[in-house]
């Protein structure tokens, strides 16, 4: 008979209360990013006529920066202030001259602030045109990166809150495996362990379904839900991204790759699920063992970060391969990461269905 | 002519821990026979049951069925087997069609026909979800699911529970699975349920097996229990017949154990005026006590 029919019979029962979950998560997805725009405007500073001043950054320390600004008629010549506070109290003069237009090397890693003034005639002060600076805003996160719980959480790398990248990797990514990782653990755990705990075992094998198939039947409903999941997260997040018209920084393709590479996590999670249920036939039991073991994956990620001595506590996380970060900062989706993760869940479920065909099943 | 053996268990046992759940058993069911398994709770029975299905490991021994090993070609076997468990629980929230087509699909047949008769025989509604069934309706669910698959073997672990009128009905379907050549191996805890429905009848004890036998002897050896109470008197001796036993005179009333020769007894009754009359089926523990003291418990006395 066709292989499918009880995968098919979770997804049928089932389908309501995945439907609402599927829902939550759209919200969350999509709701995000559009918490995004406020939260960059709140950190950015209102420079005084910001708009008649322009600053253009090279991308390299040591190029060149150009400083231009508008055109004021009755000026007879320009100033230039520097200093690395706003408020201009201990300035420097970077230039004095006619030019609208200026180019100086950045030689400096700091953050700092040029006003731009117009010097009308010998006996008035200079008229302040506008503030630029070389940073848009002030971004917390920063020095939080810095920090060795953050940085095992980003793997060192360097990026900006300021941005939608940096906003949503660490603002959504960093902590979804919360929503669909102890979801996934909580289903896998109760497909299996509630079929104890309600005797349903009996009438299931005096069908002819060996237990083989039981297990792979029901780790394929897993899979088919958290593809389910994932493509509900890539969904939401795109349509919030596009919300924001942020696509073109954070592109649909990224959000794609970022979220598959999430799928065997996922399916590691669920074959841990249905070993827990298989050992210990109790849902909660099982659904405990499993929550701890997500957490605990994920506290050795995070200190394996600490210090050089400890790194080997990554290799041992699942966390390490799903790689996020590497798709959306790096644009480097992580192949090999993928293949690890698929095998290790495919070894854990043939070892299950081993340890299931040699067990009894309890009245 | 040798019977065709459809279940053959060659000592069988099975430990839970330090505690025995069967222990040496051998039996057989031949094709074609409803074999009774009878005991109390706890004798053995579901997990006697339950090994040859292989929803238990054996500890030691070897279980056969259609010729084939019960751990090894467990699928096969159930291609061709109907089990109703003694205890089971229904995916909730779905019709009980819908359940039962699931479980049809699992077996690879999609024919409801027959699911729809038994339904309609043990007045299930198929339209019912399957979690606002009471008791009854749940095993009859358990019972139609057993049958509508028509397999060779159907074996049952004690499938008692329904209100008597469709217990009839439900003995009346066994009856004619049986002549359509079906095999039934089905425990009870209940004796006279045996005896109304079984051809052969194996009793389980503690773990081990005590006896099998067929029904009709197992009548005669153990009888029934008459009590008569009379409006006027009687002598023992009116009732000493061959086939009957125990007789004595407890409060004016008559006691006595038929075997056989019920007709005789029937007669003599005739002569009388009777006010009242009872007849008795053993129940298990005094057809075990009957057993122990006429010796033919074999291995079992030590219990």
């Amino acid at each position: 008979m066709m292989f499918g029919r009880v995968a098919f019979m979770e997804l049928r029962t089932g389908w309501k209360g995945l439907l609402i979950f599927g829902l939550l998560v759209v919200v969350i997805s999509a709701g995000i990013p559009l918490i995004f725009p406020t939260y960059r405007n709140s950190l950015i500073e209102e420079l005084e006529g910001a708009s008649k001043v322009h600053l253009e950054l090279p991308n390299e320390q040591g190029d060149m920066i150009i400083l231009s600004w508008e055109t004021v008629e009755p000026a007879t010549s320009y100033m230039v202030l520097e200093d690395n506070r706003p408020s201009m109290v201990t300035p420097n003069i970077r230039y004095l001259g006619n030019e609208t237009s200026i180019a100086f090397e950045k030689d400096f890693e700091e953050k700092r602030y040029y006003a731009v003034m117009a010097v009308l005639d010998q006996t008035s002060d200079p008229v302040l045109i506008g503030i630029a600076a070389t940073e848009k805003g002030v971004d917390p996160f920063q020095e939080l990166l810095k920090n060795p719980a953050y940085a095992g959480l980003t793997g060192g790398r360097n990026f900006s809150m300021l941005e939608v990248k940096g906003f949503v990797a660490l603002e959504y990514y960093s902590w979804s495996w919360m929503l669909t990782g102890l979801f996934i653990a909580y289903l896998s755990v109760s497909l299996i362990a509630s079929d104890f705990e309600n005797k349903r075992m009996d009438v299931m094998f005096s069908a002819p379904i060996s237990r083989r198939r039981y297990i792979l039947e029901k780790f394929t409903a897993m899979n088919l839900i958290a593809l389910f999941i994932v493509l509900v997260q890539i969904a939401g997040l795109i349509w919030g991204l596009a919300s924001i018209n942020a696509l073109n920084e954070f592109s649909a393709n990224a959000v794609l790759l970022s979220l598959i590479g999430s799928l065997p996590f996922l399916m590691v999670i669920a074959a841990v699920g249905i070993t827990t249920a298989v050992l210990f036939q109790k849902v909660r039991t099982g659904m405990g063992i499993t929550f701890a073991f997500v957490f605990a994956e994920f506290f050795l990620y995070t200190f394996g970060g600490f210090s050089k001595s400890l790194e080997w506590m990554k290799t041992i996380s699942i966390f390490k391969y799903w790689d996020y970060f590497s798709v959306i900062i790096d644009d480097l989706f992580k192949v090999g990461d993928f293949l690890i993760l698929t095998v290790m869940a495919i070894v854990l479920v043939i070892t299950v269905i081993r340890v299931f065909q040699k067990k009894d099943i309890p009245t | 002519m040798e019977q065709e053996k459809v279940i053959e268990i060659t000592n069988l046992t099975k430990m839970y821990g330090n505690h025995v759940g069967v222990k040496d058993l051998s039996l057989t069911v031949d094709k074609g026979e409803i074999m009774g398994f009878l005991g109390p709770n706890g004798a053995g029975k579901t997990t006697t049951i339950r090994s040859c299905l292989a929803l238990l490991t054996k500890t030691a021994g070897e279980i056969t069925i259609f010729g084939l090993d019960s751990h090894r070609d467990s699928v096969t076997i159930r291609k061709r087997t109907g089990y109703l468990p003694g205890d089971f629980g229904l995916i909730p929230s779905v019709k009980v069609r819908s359940y039962l087509k699931y479980l049809l699909s699992l077996h690879g047949s999609s024919s409801t026909k027959k699911m729809g008769s038994l339904a309609e025989r043990l007045q299930l509604d198929l339209d019912r979800k399957t979690n606002e069934l009471s008791k009854g309706n749940k095993l009859k669910v358990g019972i139609v699911q057993s049958l509508m698959t028509d397999e060779d073997l159907i074996i049952m672990d004690e499938p008692s529970g329904l209100d008597p009128l469709m217990q009839q009905e439900f003995y009346r379907i066994l009856r004619q699975e049986q002549k359509q050549g079906k095999t039934i191996f089905m425990s009870s805890h209940n004796l006279a349920e045996v005896e109304s429905i079984c051809n052969r009848v194996a009793i389980i004890r503690k773990g081990q097996l005590i006896v099998v036998e067929n029904i009709e002897v197992l009548q005669k050896k153990t009888g029934k229990v008459l009590e008569v109470e009379f409006n006027d008197p009687f002598k023992i001796d009116e009732f000493t017949f061959k086939g009957v036993s125990n007789i004595r005179q407890d409060n004016g009333r008559l006691i006595l154990t038929i075997h056989e020769n019920l007709d005789n007894v029937i007669k003599a009754l005739s002569n009388h005026q009777i006010l009242n009359m009872n007849l008795k089926t053993y129940s298990l523990e005094q057809l075990f006590l009957k057993y122990y003291a006429e010796g033919e418990v074999g291995e079992g006395g030590d219990a």
